[in-house]
């Protein structure tokens, strides 16, 4: 499903942030072509798909560590360097960064930063905004910029690095970032509870609010997900039913308390059936969970963004249309695949308008994630009439004038107006 | 194009007239001797009196305000409590002061959303306040909580001594309603957790009012914690101390809280509050591990034996909901209890990496004799960053140049070791000088093509955060120092 567009670009690999400067200095000056960064390429549908041919810039060459100071608690790295290398540099230190990257033997540091990747364990953790202190990255005129910087607490200067996590590869081209990391946590365990419905569930997510407890994830899964999840993960739970799934992490003590403690909560409010994971089935259950997203091969998947209070409402109806739902529930964010027989524009939109129509109503959003390209022009829209767009679209003239970086990611390139 | 470098022109009895129609007979102040008071924030060393003062109550005002400061071409600058340590509130160039005290409603609570929608006036502390039985809190903290505004908080991006744990103010920031330079009302971000774009919020909260003027913030709420154990470690130096922190967060322990306090400040908090702390000891570490019941203890136990393999003379613990409050009043308070030490003070607000903290404090006290001036120490140490106090007299022009010197001198040396010349504070006026050390010129650019997008004439807190307003030829500034900078 890769688009073509960067498919067919040439590639360019640069060996240093100084070399990808002068490559994009000399490209603003002269030829003005679409750039596109690229770094594991498991994102690379995400938003609008570029139409024109380009040059595809890889960070694969800028993967080195630059500096780990362990007992600071931070680490400085390029933004090529794989998710997976990270996450061993860091556990061989007993730490981590916290947050669901999937495809972590392909995906770089960079990509995600640029996509904002995110999963369950947001809850607890947050996301990528909370863990990056420091940013080096290049304008489509060649021109290097830092922020933040390489301490856990800094004021100084505007902080870019926020406007960098999830700006899609179209302000500036991400080369090393510092991030705060946290200690690993000594055990893990899951609860995987069913329910006759939604209504149900969503009584429970209420309660949990004011749990004694702190569960690192609330995750909600319709029937079909969590079929599908099951498949994978090859853990014979029960299924075909709405499932709540907790995370739970910390020393021993905690866990086990937390989860008799849990158990107590959610039982209050009748569960089908309850099971508790641990060790090695819980770890190959959270990591089933976290490759959910990128295992499903059904062919048009969105992402709603809703108000936690909304969402089992808001499933409901999904599941009512076939559509396999996962939902981040303590963050009132929903991802749904549409059922293989929506497979033409008219089908898939049939679906999608009165989800949207749901989202929207409650002050939520809805976005098409992956589909064919060819659907893509008919399915997928940002709702950027906002004055907050707006202000996105004048950074966006204002850092890249030329609309070199992602041309058409965020904001659609009319024909006439192409670079 | 603005005229932010000079005063602004004497405001006419036309414009008093425009905001006053805006703001009502009781919502403006321009007689010399009422203005006084909004001549300085937390950072008395540079001084600077608005040419009016105005106190908007909705959203609308503050647009139309803005809207005829823009039309008459004259500067304005958002003001909160004016706690600000740096004088991020100083009206550089004169002009409107838009002070937003009165915008203080809490307009929204939603615990099963995890938000409240609150107005930038409203005090930091009476949002906790409003919350109390309800078993959420706002997490920021900073020690002026008692005084300064969520707006303040949101513009200068605070900390406090609980963000080690729960972050700083942006972690809790989801969603503002904001007045442009341009006097147009926008949006950015929202009650929904995530929405495609750019996170304009994130780039927002930190700027420092040269954004424009904030005017609701929706703010995320944090559930409390079930159990807290807050100790006091007793240590003889304040180099075993910080070894203390450094092995605590090596050992990958992240407290709550994690606050030093030297011996100088000690006295003056001893004198303040009475709390009983040992007014021999070199240093004390204010300690505390929140969480499950479960495992506090377990937490607790581990940093006494660590502060005990450091050196501490002794570990106490705090035995009552009682003393838990009075050691953090002690705390918090702690800057009202300087008054004791000297006339005045300024606070600087560096941060190392957390590793480099006994070479800064050895460098700061070294710093202290050179200039012959005496810096006092109580700071967030987990989380690197530091606020030497300097005592002086500010009626002694000698020593007001001493503590600017031994000031910067401490700034620069924290740059050297890696880390940054605020961690909470901002730049304001204070530090605009370190902007270029810190940052490459590139960077400073970047950084002011963004404020364009939002602040295209600089009219809005003219001369702050970056070293150029990204206007019309201040580079000679860069090398003056800022005491200058605030009459021009």
């Amino acid at each position: 499903m890769s688009p073509t567009a960067i498919e067919a670009s040439e590639e360019f690999q640069p060996a240093t942030p100084a070399e990808l400067s002068r490559f994009l200095a000399e490209n603003s000056a002269g030829a003005q072509k679409p750039v596109y960064p690229v770094g594991g390429r498991t994102a690379l549908n995400y938003g609008h798909l570029p139409s024109q041919n380009g040059i595809a810039v890889s960070l694969a060459g800028l993967s080195k560590q630059i500096d780990y100071p362990n007992r600071d608690m931070t680490i400085t790295l390029e933004a090529g360097m794989r998710v997976e290398t990270l996450n061993k540099i860091l556990k061989d230190q007993n730490q981590r960064l916290p947050i669901d990257i999937a495809q972590a033997h392909r995906a770089t540091i960079g990509g995600a930063i640029a996509t904002n990747a995110s999963g369950p364990h947001r809850y607890f953790h947050g996301t990528l905004r909370d863990y990056v202190i420091g940013i080096e990255a290049v304008t489509a005129d060649g021109t290097v910029f830092h922020a933040g910087g390489r301490v856990v607490k800094n004021v100084a200067g505007y902080d870019l690095c926020k406007l960098m996590v999830g700006s899609l590869g179209t302000l500036g081209i991400i080369t090393s970032v510092t991030l705060k990391v946290r200690p690993c946590t000594e055990t893990t365990s899951l609860i995987w509870a069913t329910y006759d419905n939604f209504s149900e569930v969503d009584a429970v997510l209420e309660n949990l609010l004011v749990s004694e407890a702190r569960p690192v994830f609330l995750e909600v899964f319709n029937g079909k997900a969590a079929h599908q999840i099951i498949g994978e993960s090859r853990i014979n739970l029960p299924e075909d039913k709405p499932v709540l799934c907790l995370g739970i992490e910390g020393t021993e003590a905690e866990v086990g308390w937390q989860v008799k403690q849990l158990k107590r909560e959610i039982s209050s409010i009748g569960p089908d059936e309850l099971t508790v994971l641990e060790n090695d089935d819980a770890t190959k259950l959270t990591s089933t969970i976290q490759e959910y997203q990128t295992s499903s091969d059904d062919p048009i998947s969105f992402q709603a963004n809703l108000l936690p209070s909304h969402t089992m409402d808001f499933v409901q109806l999904a599941t009512e249309f076939h559509v396999a739902v996962q939902s981040h529930a303590g963050n009132g964010i929903v991802l749904g695949h549409l059922p293989d027989d929506a497979s033409t524009p008219e089908q898939a939109e049939a679906l999608l308008a009165p989800l949207r129509e749901k989202a929207t109503s409650g002050q939520g959003n809805l976005t098409v994630l992956n589909c064919e390209d060819h659907l893509k022009d008919q399915l997928f829209h940002y709702e950027d009439s906002t004055p907050e767009w707006n202000l996105m679209k004048r950074l966006k003239t204002q850092l890249d004038p030329h609309n070199i970086l992602n041309p058409g990611r965020l904001f659609p390139v009319k024909a006439d107006s192409a670079t | 194009m603005a005229s932010q470098v000079t005063n602004s022109g004497p405001i006419t009895v036309e414009i008093i007239d425009r905001l006053r129609e805006i703001v009502g007979a009781d919502g403006i102040l321009f007689d010399p001797d009422e203005l006084l008071v909004y001549e300085c924030d937390g950072y008395v060393v540079e001084k600077k009196t608005p040419d009016t003062v105005v106190f908007p109550t909705t959203t609308e005002q503050v647009a139309e305000i803005v809207k005829v400061c823009n039309e008459f071409d004259v500067p304005f600058v958002p003001r909160g409590a004016g706690t600000s340590l740096a004088g991020g509130c100083l009206p550089v160039g004169g002009g409107i002061m838009v002070t937003l005290t009165r915008m203080k409603r809490i307009l929204e609570v939603n615990l099963r959303d995890r938000y409240a929608i609150v107005e930038p006036g409203l005090v930091n502390v009476h949002l906790t306040q409003h919350l109390k039985e309800t078993g959420f809190h706002y997490a920021p903290d900073p020690s002026s909580q008692g005084a300064c505004t969520i707006g303040g908080n949101v513009a200068t991006n605070s900390g406090g001594p609980h963000t080690l744990k729960y972050g700083v103010t942006v972690n809790h920031i989801l969603g503002l309603e904001v007045v442009l330079p341009d006097g147009s009302i926008t949006q950015i971000g929202g009650p929904i957790e995530e929405s495609p774009g750019y996170d304009l919020a994130g780039l927002f909260v930190g700027s420092e009012g040269t954004f424009g003027i904030c005017t609701k913030i929706i703010v995320r709420l944090t559930r409390n914690p079930t159990a807290y154990r807050t100790m006091l470690g007793i240590f003889e130096s304040v180099t075993d101390a910080t070894q203390a922190i450094s092995e605590i967060i090596g050992a990958g322990i992240i407290p709550a809280a994690l606050e030093m306090m030297d011996q100088g400040i000690i006295e003056a908090i001893e004198a303040a509050f009475g709390f009983g702390f040992p007014l021999d000891a070199g240093a004390v570490l204010l300690i505390e591990v929140d969480g499950l019941e479960v495992s506090v203890d377990a937490e607790a136990d581990a940093i006494h034996k660590i502060c005990k393999a450091a050196g501490a003379r002794e570990v106490q613990a705090a035995n009552s909901p009682e003393e838990r409050q009075l050691l953090w009043k002690s705390r918090k308070q702690a800057f009202g209890a300087i008054g004791r030490l000297s006339p005045s003070y300024c606070t600087q607000d560096g941060v190392v990496p957390r590793t480099k903290l006994p070479e800064i404090l050895e460098s700061i006290t070294a710093t202290g004799i050179k200039h012959n001036i005496r810096i006092v120490n109580v700071f967030h140490a987990g989380d690197g960053n530091i606020h030497p106090i300097l005592l002086f007299d500010e009626r002694d022009q000698d020593q007001i140049d001493r503590v600017l010197k031994a000031s910067d001198e401490i700034l620069e040396k924290c740059i050297e070791l890696g880390g940054s010349v605020t961690g909470e504070h901002g730049i304001g006026v204070e530090k605009i000088n370190f902007m270029d050390k810190l940052f490459t010129q590139s960077d400073l650019d970047v950084m002011g093509l963004v404020r364009t997008v939002f602040n295209p004439t600089g009219n809005c807190s003219p001369q702050k955060m970056l070293p150029t307003a990204g206007a019309c030829g201040m580079e000679h500034i860069k090398k003056s120092h800022p005491g200058r900078q605030a009459a021009m």
